[in-house]
């Protein structure tokens, strides 16, 4: 039985739909990512799970029981805010103990939870001060510790790492993994950073406008995106679009755009047959683009791009090179290699090969996908 | 604009007491240094903390003298001139404002201590704000305190191209700068340093910075430059095995290895040699060096060096992982598909059209990959 079961949860702030007819299940150890751009309802979804805000229609089961009207403190659930909501007034050692101490535990137990808690997220050598005195990493440390303590059935988590710098944030995910396996609870992470998503999240759910456009792994939302949102709004640097016309020709279907013309596997034929003639948007991921030398393919005509390169970008798994296709309708696009480009390819033309296989299609009126 | 050349600079720090009759007692921060920076060309001294980078920046700037050695703006002697006669330009770490005065004040003061006209002055410091792009003119009527850190480095370089230098040093301008303040501020100086064509030694310990705001990048260890060139020329084409260690992040890893009956011997695996190796002379120990893309990984049994798995570091942005093993004593690490299983045990194989070959005791190298013809 999942542990947290949404069905057709809404929420309207007047006229406003901000959370329009989601359902999700959630399993025993899972760790799901709500993700979106802001406005998409994402908190508001995890406010609702949390009890602080009311739910306009629609069902969230915790356990298999109703929780819809059980006020937030007692449904049990921990929520880590992006602000960190510490108390100014209290000590790094009383912020921890709250949650405790408000539940009624016992002194003994407090004073042996809060210290292990400290040290595991290296914050015991501060639980005599204040929050003022603290750092932002440290300050996020304590409101860890403070959801670690407690024996919550659902651990809720807004933003929490919005107001770190880069640095430490890589950190404070990995603490926030460590809060997670070492709960074996569900929890909920809402964040607008994919990138974050795609690091923390056993499975993520991409949210617009107060739907969920897609629910699935990182991979199947890289690999297999439902519609062009969310095939654009996962992976850094984003997958490049072309404006494409499909055509059959010699018993195959070609995507003819102004700079390039590829055939395209004959698996999605099917497919695709209604297609035929019609406008569609081309997708290839950056990393999908090969240097013809070294793909792992057959390469030809049929499956090759041009652009002269304008930027190289050097990255600790080689580089990002970024294109314009030649002509009147120049496109700017962008290739990931293993490798590094030598800046001599700079303002030169070169061919890249594409991997036909991983090619996305999507309808340019719908934006559906046309083979996932 | 003018050609900066150091010529065989020696550069001590030592004071009286370490100086002894054999010599002096540590080693000098500048050992018979010799670079030119090319008109208008943008170079790097990246290195290792102590290396002798910032020392350099202070001798051209004429803030410390030379031992012995000269250094020369295009074809002037500059040895003995003052700091403030060699019409150079310093940008700093902690910014070093002017404290008391405000954006204006700092960058009129030039004008102030040279004597020149107010309206040499007032011409002046409107063309740099222009130049300084939107916003600037605000900066100018406030005091260093209330300006944050990216703003106060705006009116540092501002107060340095406000005076025509001609000679631009700048010291790890954007170290105290945090990471998102960091990479817009780079490519703010990128442009302005493109747009003036002015000659800049650029002086960081973070290669990143180095390889996107420089046209040629100097390796500095101890003292001593050790190379002078392009990116790719120093990643590719390295002199050294310290020079290859130190450009590339993650490192390159390095193992010994030894040559012998037409194979290369890793630990207990031997391989057979490529084409290449046959026909070069290389001496029977070596050190191996293959980046972390340049390994070709497997699962299969006997396809390559056998390594445990001591970590697999996945990064899903990159759609790539890391994985690490200890080979022969060294910590090895190679670049993978995202999805790789967490296994404990891989074997890996030499790409060996990128691999790279040092001397064992001098640490020169034998064998370089070039840089590559991809296209």
């Amino acid at each position: 039985m999942p542990v947290i079961s949404v069905s057709n949860l809404t929420k309207r702030f007047g006229e406003k739909i901000a959370v329009n007819d989601i359902s999700f299940e959630l399993g025993g150890q899972e760790f799901l990512v709500l993700v979106g751009p802001s406005g998409c309802g994402k908190t508001t979804t995890l406010r609702m799970l949390a009890g602080l805000e009311p739910v306009t229609s629609g069902e969230i089961l915790f356990d298999g029981r109703k929780v819809n009207d059980i006020r937030p403190k007692d449904r049990n659930v921990a929520m880590v805010f992006q602000d960190y909501a510490v108390f100014p007034h209290l000590t790094v050692f009383e912020n921890i103990a709250y949650g405790l101490r408000s539940r009624g535990v016992s002194s003994r137990i407090i004073n042996e939870r809060v210290p292990a808690a400290a040290k595991m997220f290296r914050i015991d050598h501060l639980l005599k001060r204040k929050p003022r005195q603290l750092s932002g990493g440290e300050r996020q440390r304590v409101a860890l510790a403070r959801a670690m303590v407690r024996d919550a059935d659902v651990y809720l988590f807004d933003e929490p790492l919005s107001n770190l710098d880069a640095q430490l944030r890589h950190q404070a995910r990995e603490d926030i993994l460590t809060l997670h396996r070492e709960k074996k609870r569900p929890s909920v992470y809402v964040t607008h950073d994919q990138s974050e998503a795609m690091a923390l999240g056993d499975r993520i759910a991409v949210m617009r406008a107060g739907r969920i456009e897609q629910l699935g792994t990182g991979s199947e939302l890289y690999e297999r995106p439902r519609n062009l949102f969310v095939a654009y709004f996962v992976g850094t640097p984003s997958i490049n679009l072309f404006d494409a016309t499909l055509q059959a020709q010699d018993g195959a279907i070609f995507a003819v755009t102004p700079a390039f013309t590829v055939r395209l596997p004959d698996e999605t034929k099917e497919k695709l047959q209604h297609h035929v003639g019609r406008p569609v948007k081309l997708g290839i991921r950056p990393e999908d683009l090969h240097v013809p030398k070294q793909a792992p393919f057959a390469v030809s005509d049929d499956n090759t791009v041009k652009g002269v390169v304008n930027v190289i970008e050097p990255s600790s798994t080689g580089c990002s090179v970024y294109l314009s296709t030649m002509g009147a309708s120049s496109r700017d696009f962008v290739a990931t290699f293993r490798v590094r480009v030598p800046a001599t390819y700079l303002g030169k033309e070169i061919p890249l090969a594409m991997n036909m296989r991983k090619v996305h299609l999507f309808d340019a009126e719908t934006e559906q996908s046309l083979i996932s | 604009m003018a050609q900066v050349v150091l010529a065989d600079v020696l550069k001590h720090y030592d004071t009286l007491e370490n100086v002894t009759l054999t010599g002096y007692r540590n080693p000098p921060a500048l050992n018979h240094v010799s670079l030119t920076v090319r008109d208008g060309e943008t170079l790097s001294v990246v290195g290792p903390s102590g290396c002798g980078k910032s020392t350099l920046l202070k001798v051209v700037a004429g803030l410390e003298y030379p031992n012995s050695g000269k250094v020369y703006f295009d074809d002037v002697d500059m040895t003995d001139i003052k700091p403030q006669d060699r019409g150079v330009g310093m940008v700093f770490q902690d910014y070093a404002l002017y404290p008391s005065m405000k954006g204006r004040g700092n960058l009129q003061y030039f004008f102030e201590v040279h004597q020149r006209t107010q309206e040499e002055m007032d011409t002046k410091v409107r063309a740099t704000a222009e130049l300084m792009g939107m916003g600037f003119e605000l900066l100018l009527g406030r005091i260093p305190d209330t300006l944050s850190g990216g703003e106060k480095q705006r009116v540092a370089i501002a107060r340095c191209i406000v005076r025509d230098p001609t000679v631009f040093l700048m010291d790890e301008p954007i170290s105290n700068l945090d990471a998102k303040l960091r990479e817009r501020t780079r490519t703010e100086i990128k442009k302005l340093l493109q747009k003036f064509n002015i000659t800049t030694l650029y002086v960081t310990h973070d290669q990143q910075e180095a390889i996107f705001m420089s046209d040629r990048i100097a390796v500095m260890r101890q003292g001593v430059i050790e190379q002078v060139g392009t990116f790719d020329e120093v990643y590719f084409n390295p002199a050294n095995l310290f020079v290859a260690t130190f450009i590339g992040t993650p490192p390159i890893s390095i193992v010994p290895a030894t040559l012998s009956d037409g194979a290369v011997i890793i630990g207990a695996a031997r391989l057979p040699m490529p084409e290449w190796m046959h026909a070069a002379s290389l001496p029977r120990e070596v050190r191996l060096g293959v980046r972390p893309e340049g390994w070709i990984i497997s699962q299969n049994d006997g396809a390559g060096v056998p390594v445990n798995v001591s970590h697999v570091e996945r990064l899903p942005t990159e759609r790539a992982a890391f994985v690490s093993g200890t080979l022969a004593n060294t910590t090895v690490r190679a670049l993978a598909p995202l999805d790789y299983p967490q296994v404990e045990k891989v074997w890996l194989m030499p790409d060996w059209e990128r691999a790279y070959v040092f001397d064992a005791m001098t640490e020169a190298a034998l064998h370089v990959p070039g840089v590559p013809e991809l296209f």
